[in-house]
């Protein structure tokens, strides 16, 4: 099991941001979906291990990130990309990837291949050479996925990977997270549920920082039929679980 | 298979080991993105209209031009080095990368150690450029001597020190006005806040190396003392050492507990150095040759560096130098001769001139024609001012004319630089005549009435004795000389 999960609480001053949540997942695409402020991005910054839970238990990748040397392990296994996605200006793609290549200690030998696949793998080949400062939006959050894939992490964190991307490239993208699903534990966080459908095999719906639906997308389509609001099956799925959590 | 039940992938064996190699290539993309490459061209034209014109401005001596590192070219790269490192020190927070950094396997503090490693090669480069076009220039010119070392170690240990600060003042501090403010208060701390800080008479403001300048003479008839550069060396280390350990234990719960016992072990050797250095420099003390610390002093500094002088002749009076002024040596000999050819076989005048230390001259009681025969000791001050080599050839001929009339008319006690006239109304009036006949004008000067009234009744004795006949005014120097000496000569007397 790659993500294990108890109880897993996080406060911001008064505020709870992650109240209790439990969660197991092994290799495939997990989705992670919420209203705004549900809890997503502090759940994954945890899975992340760059923020500390207030409480519960977690374990990653079969080790406890509680201790330095475990962590250190994770970390060399993950890969992340955060919601807003910061950037060196100066730095071209290959240098950007090849710098968290680094940081991941991943040996020097492995880089350059592990470069080049990355930033094939982003759709970015012919923008290689190019300054990140020169780039758009949509190419920036591809740089920002492949410096989270570089190092073939089994515990692979999104945070929003979609925004930006043009629809093709969101097309092209749903295929990629199928193919790294195979391998590794996928964690997907994000607001489109189109994207949930096409690319997650199970999904977790979060409302208030907890969990209030876990199944496939077939089910939370399923709770959709005859409720909820939506042009799509699964946007009434998740609007009727939403609904039912609230009230 | 669901998610929940598949098996975790196994990781290949030689996967997430780091490699020094890495560690280089990580220094290597550091040292390519950096910004302080960018602030080379403003450095660059500040070199050239400040350290480097003044240095110029000096004779070809390898320490007094040296001395524009420390107390030039330092602050100037101060400046920018603090800000750049600031604006390094802050740019994960700047560029919102924290998350992305922090998620990675090496440790935050090792991240942060390769890109202040970086800023502070790239300063380091910057400032060794500038030094060997100082020193290149200065080889071309100097005739004694090599590049002194010790302020070229001491000025790039500051800049390490302020480089950390200013990393530190960024990544403590993250905003986008950090890197100005660094900037400005490095600069300020540099040039006066520490000297303020501990006092400006305190012996503790040496070591601050913009407070060094370097004696006259050092490095050619003396040996530089180390003394106060250790102690700097030691100090300025020892600080930054404090301050690249505090980086790492400001993230202690992040890191490892090897890197947490290094970051105290650093601290810890850094305390220990930076206070060494004050204890040692509380015991620093001020001698002829330049500011002595016990513990740190080598005695045989202390011996007078031995030379062979370089000679010519001044109207056949031998005119003996340093080597380190061999190409002065024309200019010396051309403005001495006409001051040699009114005073030949006058008692009392030099057979022969030696170029000595000032300081020596200053510790024999400013005696300037001494021995049997009478040897004329000239001191040339290396300490830029309008008498010492290199500066103005009028006023530098000036200089040595009056050097010597002075010392000749005045007998052993004549000797005066420049300043307020010296010796009776008539000594002065034989003065101004030998130096107007040598080529050098009578100014009178300003002052009150009473002091102008007389300058002027002098002044037109000096005419009156100048006008006369070289052989007369010989003959009567011949046969008035002692008198004139002993003060026993009126102005009336004068022919």
């Amino acid at each position: 099991m790659n993500v294990e999960i108890a109880g897993l609480t996080r406060h911001f001053g008064r505020n709870q941001a992650v109240a209790g949540v439990d969660l197991e997942a092994g290799p495939g695409v997990f989705g992670l979906l919420g209203p705004n402020g549900a809890g997503k991005t502090s759940l994954l910054r945890m899975m992340a291990t760059v923020l500390s839970p207030s409480a519960g238990k977690m374990r990653l990748l079969g080790r406890d990130p509680g201790s330095y040397g475990p962590r250190r392990e994770i970390r060399r296994r993950l890969g992340y990309l955060p919601q807003n996605l910061g950037y060196y200006p100066s730095f071209t793609v290959v240098e950007f990837v090849e710098y968290f290549a680094l940081l991941k200690e991943m040996p020097a030998a492995r880089v350059p291949a592990a470069v080049a696949a990355a930033v094939e793998r982003a759709d970015l080949g012919d923008k290689a050479r190019a300054k990140l400062r020169t780039l758009s939006g949509g190419m920036l959050r591809r740089v920002g996925i492949a410096q989270a894939i570089v190092n073939d992490p089994e515990l692979l964190l999104l945070d929003e990977p979609t925004a930006g991307l043009d629809p093709e490239q969101r097309v092209a993208f749903r295929a990629l997270l199928r193919d790294l699903g195979e391998r590794a534990t996928v964690v997907v966080s994000t607001h489109l549920v189109e994207d949930v459908g096409a690319a997650c095999t199970e999904v977790a719906l979060m409302n208030a920082g907890k969990i209030v639906f876990r199944g496939t997308p077939e089910q939370l389509t399923a709770r959709g039929e005859g409720h909820g609001v939506g042009d799509a099956p699964l946007e009434r799925g998740y609007s009727a679980v939403l609904t039912e959590a609230r009230s | 298979m669901t998610l929940t039940d598949a098996p975790a992938r196994p990781r290949p064996r030689d996967a997430g080991r780091a490699s020094p190699m890495s560690l280089w290539r990580l220094l290597w993309l550091e040292l390519r993105r950096n910004a302080m490459p960018w602030m080379f061209p403003l450095l660059a034209a500040l070199f050239v209209f400040d350290p480097f014109r003044t240095a110029m401005g000096y004779g070809p001596f390898w320490d007094l031009r040296a001395s524009v590192l420390e107390n030039k070219l330092l602050p100037d790269f101060v400046l920018f080095v603090a800000g750049v490192a600031a604006w390094m020190g802050s740019r994960d927070s700047r560029r919102h990368t924290r998350d992305l950094v922090d998620a990675t396997a090496r440790p935050r503090w090792t991240a942060q150690l390769t890109t202040w490693a970086a800023t502070t090669l790239w300063v380091a480069a910057g400032f060794l450029i500038c030094v060997a076009v100082l020193y290149g220039v200065t080889a071309s010119q100097a005739t004694w001597g090599g590049p002194p070392w010790w302020p070229v170690a001491v000025s790039l240990a500051e800049l390490a020190l302020i480089s950390a600060l200013g990393f530190a003042a960024g990544t403590f501090f993250p905003s986008r006005f950090t890197a100005p403010l660094a900037a400005v208060g490095a600069f300020l701390l540099c040039l006066e806040g520490f000297r303020n800080a501990v006092g400006r008479s305190s012996v503790y403001a040496l070591l601050s190396p913009t407070t060094s300048v370097p004696d006259d003479d050092t490095g050619l008839f003396r040996h530089y003392l180390p003394d106060v550069s250790i102690a700097q060396l030691m100090f300025l280390i020892g600080l930054t050492l404090v301050v690249l350990a505090a980086l790492g234990l400001r993230r202690a719960a992040d890191a490892g507990p090897r890197l947490r016992r290094a970051a105290a072990v650093i601290a810890v050797a850094g305390l220990a150095a930076a206070g060494t250095a004050i204890g040692l420099t509380g015991t620093a003390r001020t001698q002829a040759y330049g500011t002595v610390i016990p513990a740190l002093h080598d005695a045989a500094n202390d011996r007078p560096i031995p030379y062979t002088p370089v000679c010519g002749q001044a109207a056949g009076v031998p005119v003996c130098v340093h080597p380190a002024y061999r190409n002065f040596l024309p200019a010396m000999t051309a403005a001495l001769a006409p001051v040699f050819r009114q005073i030949a076989s006058l008692p009392g005048a030099p057979a022969r001139v030696d170029q000595v230390a000032v300081n020596d001259l200053i510790a024999s009681n400013g005696a300037a024609i001494t021995g049997v025969p009478p040897v004329f000791r000239l001191p040339v001050p290396a300490t830029p001012d309008e008498t010492s080599f290199g500066q103005n050839a009028s006023t530098f001929s000036s200089y040595l004319q009056s050097t010597l009339v002075t010392g000749f008319v005045l007998g052993a006690h004549g000797f005066v630089a420049y300043g307020p006239p010296v010796g009776t109304p008539a000594q002065q009036a034989v003065v101004l005549a030998l130096l107007q006949k040598a080529g050098t004008a009578i100014q009178t000067g300003a002052g009150p009435e009473s002091a102008h009234a007389k300058a002027e009744q002098v002044a037109a004795a000096a005419r009156r004795f100048a006008a006369q006949p070289a052989a007369t005014r010989h003959a009567w120097l011949a046969g008035h000389l002692a008198a004139l000496r002993a003060g026993r000569i009126t102005l009336a007397q004068l022919p």
